[in-house]
């Protein structure tokens, strides 16, 4: 069967009714979640993958998690559609991978031009959308094939490079960045191991034989983290929102931003795909990528169309092209696909090569519902924006208080045990800390997702080679991907000490 | 950037890869043939830990990381800690006194913490959520949530 016959069969799935809502649901309630300041797509997504799982309950298992993926990715492509509301409209961006936008989105907004500046984000983050996802149809089966010959060798040193390129990337300091991955690839060890079926730093409490829960250690640190700070430090803007008025982009407007919708939804969508790299970093680059190609430089920052379209079809693209490597590898690049892995690994689906044959109605559903999001969003975000820019008026003394009773109820209904909630509480407040002081969280929940799999491959690697480590040198593609891994730590490293300043990627 | 919490963090950070070292060494061994046992990944990441958080130790007491200082910020620590308090009580008390009145007390107090001016609104606004995610999820999706406690005799 080619590749055009599995993407209809996807459609047929993503075309159940019971699918479009959850599509529905989820690029809804990510439009929210990019909305609001204060919950990112990582909280967003961490947030509705336990409700998810009890909502998909009664499904059989498959359907379910097919289900169960079209919502949680929904919020997340969702959630870069959103994300340009608050930066255009209240100069306050809803997530990090909106933040350039808020220099010529606002400034927009000041002149009059809100709606247009709105409809062109919409547009252009459709188009980046649809790009990616073309992308994402042609590449999953050759790549998915390339995987198929990776041992686990191969794989150790994939993996490798995955959780070295998010901390090379991953926050201000690399050190601490790198502490996060070694403790979460250390908390992963916690729980029976798989291989041989020993105990490890069990101390015999029950509740600590299956390890410790991903889904209660990424509630927890994002979004009950992110609860706590917006408790402590009270950052609920009381600004003035920009009036909306004309909806539609001019023609001019229109003509002005198709070139750089083109360019950003190529480049956002080739950053997405490298690990590490995010939407945030995608955004920035584009910006200055536009900058440098303008015919008026000089008119960035003062309220170009151009310094909206760019970065805001960049962010799109770049969520999509992250989509790849977590489903044709099984590596997830960021914080967020991180979690949908996790969310996958909950239905006992196995990202990776073996997806596209294995389960093709998940990995082809989840892409053909991927189109369908794209346009509901583009059908949501165009007439209802005014609506959406009223979600920021939510009163924060009710959503607050509603987001731990909701991360509560998440937790319990999937784990159904007390343990879960104060380890839910506990990872609240480390989560609030850790990322107060810059140690980034993202590189830890790569770490705890990849953990058990990178330790599988590595004992099979040295079994093979009776406990030799020069396997993972001697074979050719592991060790490319150990110098690329070796690479992503050093050049960063490298231009910090020139100087030069090196744009990190903070979030999604 | 917090000196201090970055210095008594990386001892922590240490302390807690010593304690996955000094732990991996009490794994017992299996039958699973080859040298590279259960406790090898742990133990390696145990020392990994160790020498970030040394690095990290060491990078605290470097010029540049003084000279960046502190802003001092005024937090909420008294709504923070009342919070706090609010969720542990309420983590605690779903199982004993059941979903719908440990949600619905909980909610109705943080919202007025959190500076909710209605009581009256408040009161409906977590009544409404609580009673409305207990049937929607327990008698329309058939899950699991603790229910009424046995001696209410509902």
């Amino acid at each position: 069967m080619g590749t055009l016959q599995y993407l209809a069969d996807g459609f047929q799935i993503a075309f159940q009714w019971h699918n479009l809502v959850y599509a529905f649901i989820g690029v809804l309630i990510g439009t929210a979640v990019g909305v609001l300041p204060g919950i990112g797509p990582m909280s967003g997504v961490a947030l509705l993958m336990p409700v998810t799982a009890s909502l998909t309950a009664g499904l059989p298992p498959e359907m379910a998690a097919a289900s169960a993926l079209i919502l949680l990715a929904g919020v997340y492509y969702g959630a870069m559609y959103g994300g340009s509301t608050t930066s255009i409209l209240l100069n306050t961006p809803g997530e990090s991978s909106s933040v350039v936008t808020t220099l010529d989105g606002y400034q927009l907004a000041k002149q009059g031009r809100a709606g247009a500046a709105l409809s062109i984000a919409a547009i252009g983050s459709f188009v980046a959308g649809i790009v990616a996802l073309v992308a994402l149809v042609f590449l999953a089966d050759p790549l998915s094939d390339l995987a198929l010959q990776f041992g686990p060798a191969e794989y150790f040193s994939l993996m490798l490079l995955g959780l070295c390129a998010v901390s090379g990337l991953g926050g201000k300091s690399m050190t601490k960045a790198l502490m996060m991955t070694v403790l979460g690839l250390l908390l992963a060890t916690i729980g029976i191991d798989n291989v041989s079926g020993v105990a490890r730093f069990t101390y015999d409490i029950p509740d600590l034989y299956q390890g410790l829960e991903f889904l209660t250690i990424a509630v927890g640190l994002f979004a009950l983290g992110e609860v706590f700070k917006t408790i402590l430090e009270n950052d609920h803007s009381s600004q003035e929102i920009i009036k909306v008025e004309r909806i539609l982009p001019t023609k001019k407007d229109l003509k002005d931003s198709a070139a750089p919708i083109v360019r950003g939804s190529l480049l956002g969508f080739f950053i997405g795909v490298l690990p590490g790299a995010g939407a945030t970093l995608a955004s920035f680059f584009s910006y200055i990528m536009e900058k440098k190609w303008s015919k008026h430089p000089e008119r960035f920052g003062k309220g170009e169309i151009a310094g909206v379209a760019g970065p805001e079809s960049a962010n799109n693209a770049a969520s999509g092209g992250a989509m790849i490597p977590l489903l044709t590898l099984g590596i997830p690049g960021s914080g967020t696909t991180a979690i949908l892995m996790g969310a996958l690994l909950m239905y006992n689906v196995q990202p990776g090569p073996l997806l596209f044959s294995d389960h093709p109605q998940i990995a082809w559903g989840l892409i053909a519902s991927m189109f369908i999001g794209n346009l509901m969003l583009l059908a949501l975000n165009m007439p209802l924006v005014k609506v959406f820019a009223k979600i920021i008026e939510t009163p924060p003394q009710y959503l607050l208080p509603m987001i731990i009773a909701i991360s509560v109820f998440g937790v319990y209904a999937v784990q159904i045990s007390t343990f879960d909630l104060i380890l839910l509480v506990i990872c609240g407040i480390l989560g609030y800390y850790l990322n107060k002081n810059d140690f980034p969280l993202a590189p830890l929940v790569l770490g705890l997702v990849l953990g058990p799999m990178i330790e599988n491959n590595m004992r099979r690697a040295l079994t093979t080679s009776n406990g030799d480590f020069s396997i993972f040198f001697t074979k050719p593609l592991s060790a490319v991907f150990l110098l690329c891994a070796l690479a992503w730590l050093v050049v960063p490293l490298v231009l910090k000490r020139r100087g030069k300043q090196v744009v990190i990627n903070e979030e999604a | 950037m917090n000196v201090r919490f970055d210095r008594y963090g990386s001892i922590a950070f240490a302390l807690v890869g010593a304690f996955f070292i000094a732990e991996s060494q009490h794994i017992s061994t299996s039958a699973y043939g080859s040298q590279v046992g259960p406790s090898m990944f742990p133990f390696g990441l145990g020392i990994l830990l160790v020498l970030l958080s040394l690095r990290l130790f060491y990078e605290t007491f470097q010029a540049k990381y003084r000279a960046e200082g502190q802003a001092v910020e005024k937090l909420l620590y008294k709504r923070f800690l009342l919070m706090l308090a609010a969720t542990v009580l309420y983590v605690l008390l779903l199982e004993p006194i059941g979903y719908v009145i440990a949600t619905a007390l909980f909610l109705y107090v943080t919202f007025l913490v959190m500076g909710s001016k209605s009581q009256w609104r408040s009161a409906v606004v977590s009544l409404l959520f609580s009673v409305g995610v207990y049937v929607v999820y327990v008698q329309l999706l058939k899950g699991t949530l603790p229910g009424f406690p046995a001696w209410l005799g509902v």
